[in-house]
């Protein structure tokens, strides 16, 4: 079984998509696995060809309003162009949503599961992680143990179904999960609020700035 | 004023008062998740490429239009980079609105939001998505959704007055 991994992340480094996709990786056990970063709009016929020999595609990618990143949506319209419509490739997503609340990546979801309608893929499930803007921040624990518990559990989860789909045993597209960190909202959005703050000021800005309304003055 | 997204290179529909369009002019590049729009330049994209000022121009709108092409049940790439582009009109600050989490506002000015889909072949499904989306949109920008509409070509969107 091939399962191609895509960070679907504009960052090449140190994103939330790419340490949730690592963490699925360990779930997967030995399974032959691809590895692909979609991070800017393009898709090479390389790539497309190499996609359609996996069994499984799991597309991990931050929610950007309420949908899919541009340059990844202009992805999925470049791998519909190349679609080879031979085979029964399953989809899968994992949304992180920098929200706290994980059911707030439900339409992306929704856009990757209309997309496989439109290409012939088959949709599998995904998981909306809530709180993906702390998951680089929060240390590895042991598992089972830590903030990053129900992110984990929800992956060990879509791991299963991502077997369990190449075997035929499930023949109908599972739930899709919505978990957030187990970390305090009020906290979470503390610490983000704390952290715009640090970035201002890193920038050489002034805290006050934050609520600036700018004018279009070089027009 | 009235700011119109849109796909169309030749958009020629008619647009009642005063209004902005955005279009593709120029490539645009897509958002790469920075943050500079909050914490280096508020209120403005850092990437200089014509497509930096979207948030200073929904401040100013009282109606925002979309008219896509349906990709999926979204918005298509242009116009979804666009979107991406013009975080800035929010506040990065959290708040609780309807028991989730929302950014802050940055301006006062409540927006209605309006979609114009076109596509051959838009299923009920990527239908049902969009309107999602929109409602979803309009808790994000603390605004309203007025309409939405689906055509079966771009061409069927003559003669519609925004």
């Amino acid at each position: 079984m091939k399962i191609a991994l895509i960070n679907g992340s504009p960052k090449v480094k140190s994103g939330a998509s790419g340490i949730l996709l690592e963490d699925l990786k360990a779930y997967l056990g030995e399974t032959e696995v691809l590895e692909f970063g979609f991070h800017t709009g393009a898709v090479t016929e390389e790539e497309a060809e190499a996609l359609n020999q996996a069994d499984a595609l799991v597309l991990s990618f931050p929610l950007y309003v309420d949908g899919v990143p541009g340059h990844l949506l202009s992805c999925l319209a470049g791998l519909e162009e190349a679609s080879f419509k031979n085979r029964e490739i399953r989809v899968y997503g994992i949304v992180n949503c920098g929200f706290f609340e994980g059911i707030q990546a439900e339409t992306a979801l929704q856009v990757l599961e209309n997309w496989c309608a439109k290409t012939g893929y088959v949709w599998g499930s995904g998981v909306g992680v809530g709180g993906g803007g702390a998951l680089a921040q929060m240390p590895k624990t042991k598992s089972g143990h830590g903030p990053r518990e129900p992110v984990e559990k929800a992956l060990k989860v879509l791991a299963d179904a991502i077997h369990a789909g190449k075997t035929q045993e499930i023949q109908r597209a599972q739930e899709n999960q919505y978990v957030s960190v187990a970390f305090p909202r009020f906290l979470y959005k503390l610490a983000a609020q704390t952290g715009w703050r640090q970035m201002m000021k890193a920038n050489g800005g002034k805290m006050r700035d934050l609520g600036k309304r700018p004018k279009i003055s070089e027009q | 004023m009235k700011l119109i997204i849109t796909d169309l290179v030749n958009f020629n529909m008619p647009v009642e008062g005063e209004h902005k369009i955005i279009r593709p002019q120029g490539d645009i590049r897509n958002c790469v998740g920075c943050f500079g729009c909050w914490t280096r330049t508020p209120g403005k994209c850092v990437i200089h490429d014509g497509y930096e000022n979207t948030g200073i121009d929904m401040s100013k709108c009282t109606e925002l239009i979309f008219v896509s092409r349906c990709y999926y049940g979204s918005v298509s790439p242009f116009v979804k980079t666009v979107q991406d582009r013009a975080i800035s009109y929010i506040h990065p600050d959290f708040v609780i609105r309807k028991g989730e989490m929302h950014h802050k506002r940055r301006y006062d000015n409540v927006i209605s939001l309006s979609a114009h889909f076109y596509g051959e072949n838009i299923t009920d499904a990527e239908k049902k998505t969009a309107r999602k989306i929109l409602e979803a949109n309009a808790d994000n920008y603390d605004g309203l959704v007025k309409d939405i509409y689906f055509y079966r070509s771009a061409e069927e969107l003559e003669g519609i007055s925004l």
